[in-house]
């Protein structure tokens, strides 16, 4: 009998194969989980915000010191000042939901939420009114 | 051992199918996509492509598309070398003005709807609702001089929203406004018109599963796909009008195929004395419509769902609904001030929601 026969080895690499995958798919499924804000200038994402923190505060960008966040402890945010005529992003309110979206138009400031786990079906594609 | 490795085999067998079978059709990644030029609101779009170049070259087509009808839709910018509304809004009382067919299809439609929701959907209210515009932007620029408009200059322009005094004549291609103190305001409507054009050019360019939004205009193409290439429906979320509620959501609708609209008083009002006052004006009484804080349409037509939307939050709930009910691939909910919520009847067998 030789040490490894044929179908042996293609076994071994069968197995390896299968247990690779499930790893790949299990980090993918498992890992990182985590809600984060998108903040995008003129169409620039130019700041990601941790949302899992529980930290608080506010902040601008640079380049549009007069529009302002709100970083809140549960994980929401918020536009909470801005030189716009119409202040619609104020008062968009707090986001809370990956999926949940607001926008200063006359600043071209847009933030949204996201989350690195992946997508269960009944997870909002996209939240209006 | 013969058996351990017939096992394996087997194993092998329907893990390497099991690729075959996906490997065949080439692997489809979602991606988003959200512009803030078009509509003074976001833009966004959900959809599949083999690689993000494809999708940004869709969502450029789409763009592009969606582009043309800002421009003849508008009623706040002039465009070299268009006539647009505001082409013909300047115009009023002088001349007749040559426009691009897709203006003169929006204005027959929006006189269609004008009859169907017994005069509440009026895109000839224009003079009233810049009244409003001006006293709502000025009461959020200094709060503490935040004015109603008096009555007796909305009752001046109210004179002047006359829809038959919008002439088209469709041979040449023209519209004409009759009245020179008349002005086109199509806000409840060319959003939702336009979305419906380019949801239709997206489907001519081979496009089978796209959610768009524009403004919250949702416009749901095929569904969503799922990892081996199954369709579920889209689900869209729509936020409690209550943002004091602990409830951010109010529920979320699944749709395939399908329009979903959402019109409520919590983002564009202003306050005066403590009071909201909104942005959806009632023909009538020429004030914020008070029956409602939210108004879902959902039906196949984006334009369709556009103008319900406000001729459903304008009528009281008993003849909402019944406007509503008449009408066949059309639901509905109602959010009262209470928060108490009101179906359609068919709405919660034609939308699942949880």
């Amino acid at each position: 009998m030789k040490f490894a026969r044929k179908s042996d080895i293609i076994i071994i690499a069968i197995v390896a194969a299968i247990s690779v995958l499930t790893w790949f798919i299990y980090g993918n499924l498992y890992g990182h989980s985590g809600k984060y804000a998108e903040i995008y200038y003129r169409s620039e994402l130019v700041k990601t915000v941790d949302l899992t923190t529980g930290e608080e505060g506010r902040f601008s960008l640079e380049q549009a010191p007069n529009v302002v966040f709100q970083l809140y402890k549960d994980g929401s945010i918020a536009f909470v000042q801005s030189d716009c005529p119409d202040k619609i992003c104020v008062k968009s309110g707090r986001l809370h939901r990956v999926g949940e979206y607001a926008a200063c138009i006359p600043n071209r400031i847009y933030i949204k939420i996201l989350s690195e786990e992946k997508a269960g079906p009944e997870q909002p594609d996209i939240i209006i009114g | 051992m013969k058996k351990l490795t017939a096992v394996f085999l087997c194993a092998a067998l329907l893990f390497c199918s099991g690729c075959g079978g996906i490997k065949k059709v080439p692997k489809q990644t979602r991606y988003q996509a959200e512009f803030l030029s078009l509509f003074d609101t976001i833009t966004s779009l959900v959809g599949y492509a083999e690689s993000k170049d494809d999708f940004t070259e869709a969502s450029n087509q789409f763009r592009d598309k969606l582009e043309e009808y800002h421009k003849l839709y508008t009623i706040y910018e002039d465009f070299e070398g268009i006539n647009n509304i505001k082409t013909i809004n300047d115009m009023a009382g002088i001349e007749p003005v040559k426009v691009d067919r897709r203006i003169i299809e929006l204005l027959e439609y929006s006189k269609e709807q004008y009859k169907l929701s017994r005069g509440t959907f009026n895109i000839a209210l224009g003079s009233v609702l810049e009244i409003w515009h001006e006293y709502r932007e000025t009461g959020i620029n200094n709060p503490e001089e935040a004015q109603l408009p008096p009555m007796e200059l909305l009752k001046k322009a109210a004179e002047h929203t006359n829809i038959d005094d919008i002439i088209i004549d469709v041979e040449a291609s023209t519209v004409y406004l009759k009245d020179p103190l008349m002005r086109l305001d199509v806000g409840a409507v060319a959003k939702g018109y336009a979305v419906e054009r380019v949801a239709e050019y997206m489907l001519e360019l081979g496009i089978e599963n796209l959610l768009i939004s524009v403004g919250g205009n949702v416009r749901a193409i095929g569904g969503k796909l799922g990892g081996k290439g199954e369709t579920s429906p889209w689900v869209v979320g729509i936020k409690n009008p209550d943002s004091n509620s602990r409830q951010a959501q109010l529920m979320s609708v699944s749709v395939k195929d399908l329009s979903v609209v959402s019109s409520g008083i919590y983002e564009r009002y202003y306050t005066v004395d403590g009071r909201q006052y909104h942005h959806i004006i009632d023909p009538e009484t020429l004030m914020p419509s008070e029956h409602y804080a939210q108004v879902t349409i959902i039906c196949q037509d984006s334009g369709l769902a556009d103008a319900l939307s406000t001729a459903a939050f304008i009528m009281p709930i008993d003849e909402a609904k019944s406007f509503i009910n008449s009408m066949d691939g059309v639901e509905a909910c109602w959010v009262l001030k209470s928060g108490e919520q009101i179906y359609s009847e068919g709405f919660e067998q034609a939308v699942p929601s949880f």
